[in-house]
Parts: structure tokens; C-alpha cells; sequence
């Protein structure tokens, strides 16, 4: 079932965007995240020619640059239209949504410090990328520092006695960098370019930060091996590991002056996003659920003509409304004014990664047996949904940056 | 002390670095490409300054337009921006600029700023502003 659009002003060129990334995430994305999670070993799917099948397809219809401007070569959608866009990627498989989204990390950060070196080295380069040859991810959790590096504004972020295990010093007109991040960072062993947030000025704990762009390919970077997941195993995670890399002064492009602060956008942006694609997740699970119950028979006629399950499918449709209602409002204002409201960005997240949880549980009851079997995809959509409630920040302490805005 | 002196200092200053930049060939040809109308809503001093290369290029004081972005800040935040001193990242981080407008929008002017700011410090000096 497709959803019925209560935005009342959408024009024919945002239907049209719906309705065609909706048929690259049924066509293209949702096979294939079903075939990648039945592999066992997580480096079995980054050699997978369906996982690469769905990133090339994916920047050949340039969804890998949505946030970036066309100046550059990118898409550059608007608000609206990204959301739109972000919800149906995760209809079609929410870990590969996420790796499409990250992807862009590296470029959407040079693009709004565009200095020459940024913009022949990774903003257009990776714009002109048609076949996934330029990947990103976001390095930023680490072994020892999860809720730690997510807290912009609150008094441990301030504290001298925790910051990154990854560092950075200025050796002339070079950044040289040394330390790990964990095996939590998305598209961590198969990006061609991470961009970084790590620790320049310690006495300043998880404040005194910065944000930089490191090429995956230069002496001294070292991958670790596919992280091995329970839910979103579509979505590559691994650790990256820094000896004394250098990089150009460039390079960097947010230093500890105002790391909190831009902290705080990317939170807005990111956290924003996964309600987004959370709530396609949450659709996903709702419209799968349904259509069984139109097709299994007990007692003598569809499991839907029993009371108990259409109240339960209602319960479902009403937390995918509210969920795009919420992540859509969240979104649009935030992309549009900066600085974000990011209280609202976290609200969308925690809400749609948690409806998501609720529906796909509710789907597999509906299932009921064969919920839990390999047979149809929603135990994996629901497994997907899980790790949404830890990954991008743990709900709970989420909540809690959030709450020091008030 | 702001480090314009008054409304009119400014409007001389920025009105005409923008101006400048209007009557370049291939400026105005990107300009319009981009087909964005910018308001700057400046504060100490106050005042409001347009683009929009569609029509009647630049326009100091309030006009009958509707932007597609508008950024928030001050006079010298302004001055610091073109300068280079600044960047629009750290503003907005340093809420010393609030943008409005979609952001593809808003980073797209970054380009097309880049000859305002090359521009900015010779037109600054020759106004006795801090450089």
C-alpha cells in the first residue's frame, strides 16, 4: 500500500521523485537487502555483486548526492524532497539507506568549507562518481567513547579527563593523526574517505575537537574486518584504525574554535535523517503485515476480517502517520534554518526508530510462525529496526542532550 | 563600536562590493544560473541588503521581494565573513549568523561569494575599515 499524501502542495516533479525511488528501493535495494542478510560472513557481502549492484545503481540515479548542491554536480533536493527520498530508501532497506546517506559525509562537509583543494580533491570528484567508487563513512564513535562523542552542550563534554582516542596535531602545513575508531563506523571498511571528528585540543575534553576528511588509501590508515551484526547486516560497519596519517592542512575543516557548535548541526542533519528513513522502515513493516493478513486464513477467512487484527494494523498506521508527520516537520525546519533546532532532529529519531521497533514487532505477531522464519523478510526488518535504537546515539542519552535544551 | 559608523557607511561599502560584482560578466552569468534572491538582515547598524540577479541586482533598504534565503547577522560579522575571517560553518556554529532557506540553497551561494571575498580587502582598506 502506498501511503496517501497529506501534503497538500506537493508539485508533479516531487511525485515523480517519489514514485521512482520507490521503484529503485522495491526493485533494486529490497532483493538485494534480503539476499545480503542470509550471508553469514559480514565480508561475504561487501564482495557481493548485489551490494555493489545497489550502491552503483544508486549513484547512477545520484541519490549518493542529495544533500549536495548542483553547483558542485550534486542533486541538491530540497528539504521536502530528501525526506521524501530518505523515507522510501528505508522502505526499500534501511542499513543500505543509511549507507547511501553517510556516503555523502566527506563531500557535504567540504561543500560548505569549499576551498579550492576540497573541491578538486572530494566534492567533485565524488559528485561526478557514477559507479560507487568514492564512498565515505563517519568516523566519529570510538571503542571507549560511544554517548561520549554525542553530547554537544552538556558538562561532560567539557570535561578534560574524556576525549577522542583519535588525535590530531599540526606538523607544519600537515595534520598528522593517530588512533581508533571503532567497528560501529558505517561504510568504516569499504569508504574511500572518512570524514573524521577527533580530538585537537585535549584540555578541552570532547570540545576541543575537529572535523577532517581522510583519504582511506593513504600510508598509515588500516581497516578492520566487517563488523558481524544482529540487525542492518546490508549496512557495512568496521573499524579504522590511524598511525600517524597525514593529511593536508585543508584537511581540516572545523578545528576545536567551533567543533561543539558544528557537532551540533551534524546531530541535527543525521539524527533527522534516520527519522526519516525509520519512518520508511516502520512503512515497510506496516505494508508487509497487511498484505499477509489479506492472504492468511484462519478460522475460515483472512486473518484481517478478525477484529483483533485490524485493530492492531489501525494501531500501526496511526505510529507510521506520526512518524512521518513529526520526522517530515523535523526535517524540513531544520534543514532550513541553521542553527537547528536539534532538539527536534533527536525527537524525530528516537520516536521513528522506536515506532519502528513497535510495528515490526506488531508485524511479526501478525505473521504469527512464519514471522520468525527466514520465509519472509520482516524478522529481518525487524532486527533492522533494533539497531536503530542504539546506532546514531542511544535513544536514551539522546534524550537526554536533547533535554539541556530546554 | 560597530565597525560600520552608520547605515549609510555600510550601504556604501557592501551595496557597492555587490555592485561591483553584478556589472562582472561572468559573475552575474552564475548568479542567475543559480536563480537565488538573498536578503542579508544586518544588525549594529541596521539595515537590509539584497541580491537578486533577476531583476533589479542589488538593493539597499527593504524592498517588495521574497527571498529564497535570508541570513541573520551583524554588521561585523558581515564585515569578518568577506574578509575571509570567518567562515559560514563557524558562524552559524558561534549563532553569529542565522540562515533561512533551504540549505542546498545556502551553500550554493558559497561559490558564488568567492569573488566578493577576494574583492572585500582592498574595498575595505580603502574605506579606513579594520582589516
Amino acid at each position: 500500500m502506498t501511503y496517501n499524501e497529506l501534503e497538500l502542495e506537493l508539485t508533479e516533479e516531487q511525485i515523480a521523485l517519489k514514485r521512482e525511488t520507490h521503484k529503485f528501493a522495491k526493485e533494486v535495494m529490497r532483493p538485494a537487502s534480503i539476499e545480503l542478510d542470509q550471508l553469514a560472513d559480514p565480508e561475504d557481502v561487501i564482495k557481493s555483486p548485489a551490494y555493489w549492484n545497489v550502491m552503483k545503481k544508486g549513484y547512477e540515479l545520484g541519490y549518493h548526492s542529495i544533500f549536495i548542491p548542483d553547483t558542485w554536480g550534486g542533486m541538491g533536493l530540497d528539504p521536502l524532497d530528501v525526506h521524501i527520498v530518505l523515507e522510501e530508501l528505508g522502505w526499500g532497506a534501511g542499513g543500505m539507506a543509511i549507507g547511501l546517506c553517510v556516503g555523502c559525509f566527506p563531500a557535504f562537509f567540504s561543500s560548505m568549507v569549499p576551498t579550492d583543494k576540497l573541491i578538486d580533491d572530494v566534492i567533485l570528484p565524488f559528485c561526478e562518481c557514477d559507479d560507487a567508487s568514492f564512498i565515505g563513512c563517519w568516523g566519529i564513535t570510538e571503542p571507549e567513547h560511544g554517548t561520549d562523542t554525542l553530547s554537544p552542550g552538556t558538562e561532560m563534554f567539557s570535561n578534560p579527563d574524556i576525549c577522542c582516542d583519535v588525535k590530531a596535531r599540526l606538523d607544519g602545513d600537515e595534520w598528522v593523526i593517530s588512533g581508533q575508531k571503532s567497528a560501529w563506523v558505517s561504510n568504516g571498511t569499504v569508504a574511500t574517505h572518512c570524514l573524521c571528528f577527533l580530538t585537537i585540543e585535549p584540555s578541552m575534553g570532547m570540545a576541543g575537537g575537529g572535523i577532517c576528511v581522510i583519504p582511506t588509501n593513504l600510508p598509515g590508515v588500516r581497516k578492520g574486518k566487517p563488523l558481524d551484526k544482529m540487525g542492518q547486516r546490508d549496512l557495512n560497519q568496521g573499524e579504522l584504525y590511524f598511525d600517524n596519517v597525514r593529511i593536508p592542512k585543508d584537511y581540516m575543516m572545523v578545528d576545536q574554535e567551533a567543533y561543539d557548535g558544528i557537532l551540533d548541526l551534524t546531530l541535527a542533519t543525521a539524527n533527522a535523517s534516520m527519522g526519516a528513513i525509520f519512518t520508511g522502515v516502520a512503512r515497510s513493516a506496516f505494508d508487509l503485515a497487511l498484505d499477509y493478513s489479506k492472504k492468511r486464513i484462519q478460522g475460515g477467512k483472512p486473518i484481517f476480517q478478525h477484529q483483533m487484527i485490524k485493530h492492531k494494523l489501525f494501531s500501526m498506521f496511526m505510529k507510521v502517520e506520526a512518524a512521518r508527520a513529526l520526522s517530515r516537520a523535523a526535517f524540513v525546519y531544520n534543514l532550513n534554518n541553521s542553527p537547528p533546532l536539534t532538539e527536534y532532529s533527536i525527537a524525530s529519531k528516537v520516536f521513528c526508530t522506536q515506532t519502528a521497533l513497535e510495528v515490526a514487532n506488531d508485524a511479526v505477531q501478525i505473521f504469527g510462525g512464519v514471522g520468525l522464519s527466514k520465509e519472509y523478510p520482516i524478522e529481518k526488518i525487524f532486527r533492522d529496526a533494533r539497531a536503530s535504537l542504539i546506532e546514531d546515539g542511544a535513544n536514551d542519552t539522546l534524550m537526554i542532550t536533547a533535554a539541556h535544551q530546554f | 563600536m560597530p565597525i560600520f559608523e552608520s547605515t549609510e557607511k555600510m550601504y556604501e561599502v557592501l551595496g557597492g562590493l555587490f555592485t561591483g560584482l553584478m556589472n562582472d560578466e561572468e559573475v552575474l552569468e552564475k548568479a542567475l544560473k543559480a536563480n537565488i534572491t538573498i536578503l542579508f538582515n544586518i544588525s549594529e547598524p541596521s539595515g537590509q541588503i539584497w541580491l537578486d540577479p533577476k531583476s533589479q541586482g542589488v538593493i539597499c533598504g527593504k524592498a517588495d521581494l521574497k527571498p529564497d534565503v535570508t541570513m541573520d547577522l551583524s554588521g561585523d560579522t558581515c564585515h569578518n565573513f568577506w574578509l575571509k575571517n570567518i567562515s559560514l560553518p563557524v558562524a552559524i556554529a558561534k549563532r553569529k549568523v542565522k540562515t533561512k532557506g533551504p540549505l542546498p540553497k545556502v551553500l550554493k551561494l558559497l561559490p558564488l561569494l568567492k569573488p566578493a571575498h577576494e574583492a572585500y580587502p582592498e574595498i575595505a582598506k580603502a574605506n579606513n575599515l579594520p582589516l
